[in-house]
């Protein structure tokens, strides 16, 4: 019998049809996608012994207390710490994709001159000649650590200037520091005892402050309750996440919170709420009502309310001196449920803004968000552990990423109670990198180092033998026999945590009412927030939470 | 003619099809690999008394999974040679003595991307463990390890069943076998709960 071309043909289409009733194309199908995700560029855990640490974000100045699961040496895996005092096992999105951020396609690896690879010698050279010929300002994103103490020596001794770049948070408590002389980093919110929050705009309930405190305070005082223990008003110019959460949303005209601030402490003055020797805002309630778009009975109404439930306690959304005046006015500085001071040894900084003077050369720590850009001439020193674009600096340098660095993390911005961490180099870099602390003492030896600070530190702490440390359990210091028991907690994620000072007595010079002095926009908030660089993971959280947008950039 | 001849040949070209999808394939997709010695988990139930799993794969205090027993808890009982097997004397001689852990076969490891807590579905879910492992526990040889030649894998992720039809309730360990055992337990975990 003869085979002919029809014969092969029709064999071929029952072959076919055979095929298709066999596992043969959907278990090719199941192990060619697999194949595909374990392509040997794409980093693996490698595998060994896992062990779960405890450690603390090291991303942002909140300082999230953070398990780290970690694989053969190497962080495979973050969640949050419910053993930390303030964010209470709460994490942002991209502190749960932190570990994958040391693998970014965009970390920097090499030190960068304009466009062209340079060495650390050079760099260094160049920042030598560079701060020798003129004014050196240090700029610091994330004040309070051993590093920034380093930071800060330095720019003493050349002669330089330290500034710091604050969060929003801290920038809005500082009307106070202008009012009262005590530094705006030492002042926290009394979240934890008011009854009554007013926020002007500020995000409570959707990312602003330590991630988890205010919306844990949120979910078990007001969640769900008709009347609820904790009330917040939010006054905002559209219905935000916040607002629509909020016992009450207060709309206003966009930009007009200061306009509200004054008409608001009109109608406290006019219905004898607040004492009689507080200044009285200048703008009549008529005038502020045009301006928010708000009826004169409204903001009486609103008056009535913000007094009905004490403490209250008035939150701003940044630098905005006649919402933060209002607090002033409901005698909420020093007191319980207001704004407390929680340390006498934090200093005063002087704020960063763009505007660098005839500086010489710019220093500028891998904390400070990349978004912020300095003018002039001065030759810019960018130190960053992620490219996150277009930038002005003549000089990259990349910093160790998420837990390659030892580093101490400070009490969190807007926290009335203070707390001290140690965050150790829990990873090797998967870089060449030096933090800006290093790279200073190798420039100066004379410089006490980051290691030796936290040190000296945690001596002073035990020596004080003041409030509690938190771990699996809460322990006094009195249990603490020697400073190496202290330390040896604090190095495996322990948190010291004092007590807020309650009662002490706030020596307010303000004479007459503020005016607002710069625009508040909605836009300034979120970008002080933003990440260089965003991982795949926290990419994902974002779209599916709807948190906030990330631009296609960062989704690289 | 003509058309029965087709129908044969196209009947033909089906069956070597199914023939070869259904014997072949199977075969020549998965690469066999042999435990480093033969490993006899019914000999340590009987004779050392070893009764409970968790004797040896014990989940610690802080909740994670011990997993295989380390070449120290083998030496508790086998510093020296206490028979004249071939596994024993590779056992002592390769491992114990040089201080080297065994290199095991894990059939049930997962990928890298997957946490999975023992801890959660034995102690909480109160799970026992031959609801995924099966009877291995009583085996009296070391099965041979099967890995996929494309994905890297265990063949016990997939299951024995090519088919994936009829399956015993232990057989698979992929994530609709995960998504199927928790919808039939009424427990809702989202994506972050195994890929953190």
């Amino acid at each position: 019998m003869k085979v002919t071309r029809r014969d092969l043909l029709v064999w071929s289409a029952g072959a076919a049809a055979g095929l298709l009733a066999t596992p043969v194309p959907w278990k090719v199908l199941d192990d060619v996608s697999i194949w595909s995700q374990n392509w040997p560029w794409i980093p693996q855990p490698t595998r060994g012994p896992v062990e779960v640490k405890q450690s603390f974000c090291t991303l942002c100045p909140k300082a999230c207390g953070l398990r780290v699961r970690m694989a053969a040496g190497w962080a495979v895996g973050v969640a949050g710490s419910s053993t930390h005092p303030i964010s209470r096992g709460a994490l942002c999105p991209l502190a749960f994709a932190a570990h994958q951020l040391n693998w970014h396609p965009l970390r920097l690896r090499s030190v960068r001159h304009g466009a062209s690879r340079s060495t650390w010698a050079e760099a260094q050279a160049a920042f030598a000649k560079a701060s020798k010929e003129g004014p050196l300002v240090v700029i610091d994103g994330y004040p309070g650590r051993a590093a920034s103490s380093v930071l800060e020596s330095f720019a003493e001794k050349q002669g330089g200037s330290y500034r710091v770049f604050a969060p929003a948070e801290l920038r809005a408590l500082a009307p106070y520091q202008r009012w009262t002389g005590i530094p705006a980093a030492s002042l926290g919110y009394d979240l934890e005892n008011a009854n009554m929050v007013i926020s002007f705009g500020a995000p409570l309930l959707d990312g602003w402050g330590t991630p988890g405190r205010f919306t844990r305070l949120w979910a078990e005082r007001a969640a769900g309750m008709r009347d609820p223990q904790l009330r917040l008003i939010q006054i905002d110019s559209s219905l935000s996440r916040t607002a629509a959460r909020a016992w009450q949303w207060v709309e206003i005209r966009e930009g007009s919170e200061s306009a509200l601030a004054s008409g608001l402490a009109g109608a406290l003055h006019e219905q004898n709420l607040v004492p009689a020797h507080i200044p009285v805002p200048s703008m009549t309630l008529a005038e502020s009502a045009a301006q928010t778009g708000m009826s004169v009975e409204r903001i009486r109404e609103l008056a009535r309310l913000v007094v009905a439930k004490p403490p209250a306690l008035v939150i701003a959304r940044d630098d905005d001196p006649p919402v933060a005046a209002l607090n002033v006015l409901l005698g909420s500085l020093g007191k319980r449920g207001g704004i407390l001071r929680h340390s006498e040894r934090v200093k005063a900084y002087v704020a960063a803004g763009r505007e660098i003077g005839n500086a010489r050369a710019v220093l500028i720590d891998a904390s400070v968000p990349w978004g912020f850009v300095t003018q002039g001439d001065a030759e810019v020193f960018r130190f960053g552990a992620w490219d996150g674009g277009a930038t002005k600096a003549d000089w990259l340098l990349p910093a160790p990423g998420f837990l390659e660095e030892l580093t101490d993390l400070p009490t969190a911005p807007g926290c009335s109670a203070p707390t001290y961490g140690v965050a150790p180099a829990l990873m090797k870099a998967t870089a060449e990198v030096q933090s800006v602390a290093q790279f200073l003492c190798s420039l100066d030896g004379t410089l006490p180092t980051t290691a030796k600070i936290i040190d000296s530190r945690c001596e002073e702490l035990f020596r004080r033998r003041e409030g509690s440390v938190y771990t699996q359990e809460i322990a006094s210091m009195a249990k603490f026999s020697s400073v190496q028991s202290f330390k040896e907690q604090l190095w495996k994620g322990a948190v010291w945590a004092g007590e807020p000072a309650l009662g002490q007595q706030f020596n307010c010079s303000l004479t007459e009412w503020p005016i607002s002095t710069r625009a508040v926009s909605a836009e300034s908030w979120s970008t002080d927030w933003s990440a260089p660089v965003m991982p795949p993971l926290a990419s994902k959280l974002y779209q599916e939470s709807g948190l906030r947008e990330s631009s296609p950039r960062r989704n690289a | 003619m003509s058309k029965w001849r087709n129908s044969f040949v196209f009947a033909l070209g089906a069956t070597v099809a199914l023939l070869v999808g259904w014997v072949v394939f199977p075969r020549v997709l998965y690469s066999h690999k042999h435990q480093p010695l033969d490993f006899l988990h019914k000999t340590h139930a009987e004779k050392s008394g070893l009764a409970d799993c968790g004797e040896c794969h014990s989940i610690r205090a802080d909740g994670t999974f011990a997993g295989l027993p380390a070449v120290e808890q083998c030496a508790a009982c086998h510093s020296e040679r206490v028979g004249e097997s071939k596994a024993e004397a590779i056992l002592v001689d390769s491992y114990i003595k040089p201080g080297h852990d065994t290199p095991w076969l894990v059939y049930a490891r997962q990928p890298a991307n997957v946490w999975f807590s023992h801890a959660i579905h034995v102690k909480r879910a109160n799970l026992s463990c031959t609801e995924c492992h099966s009877s291995y526990g009583e085996s009296d040889m070391a099965r041979v390890y099967e890995v996929n030649r494309i994905s890297g894998y265990s063949r016990d992720i997939w299951g024995h069943s090519m088919s994936r039809l009829r399956r015993a309730p232990h057989e698979g360990m992929k994530m609709s076998d995960c998504e199927k055992c928790h919808q039939q337990r009424n427990v809702e975990v989202g994506c972050m709960g195994c890929h953190q």
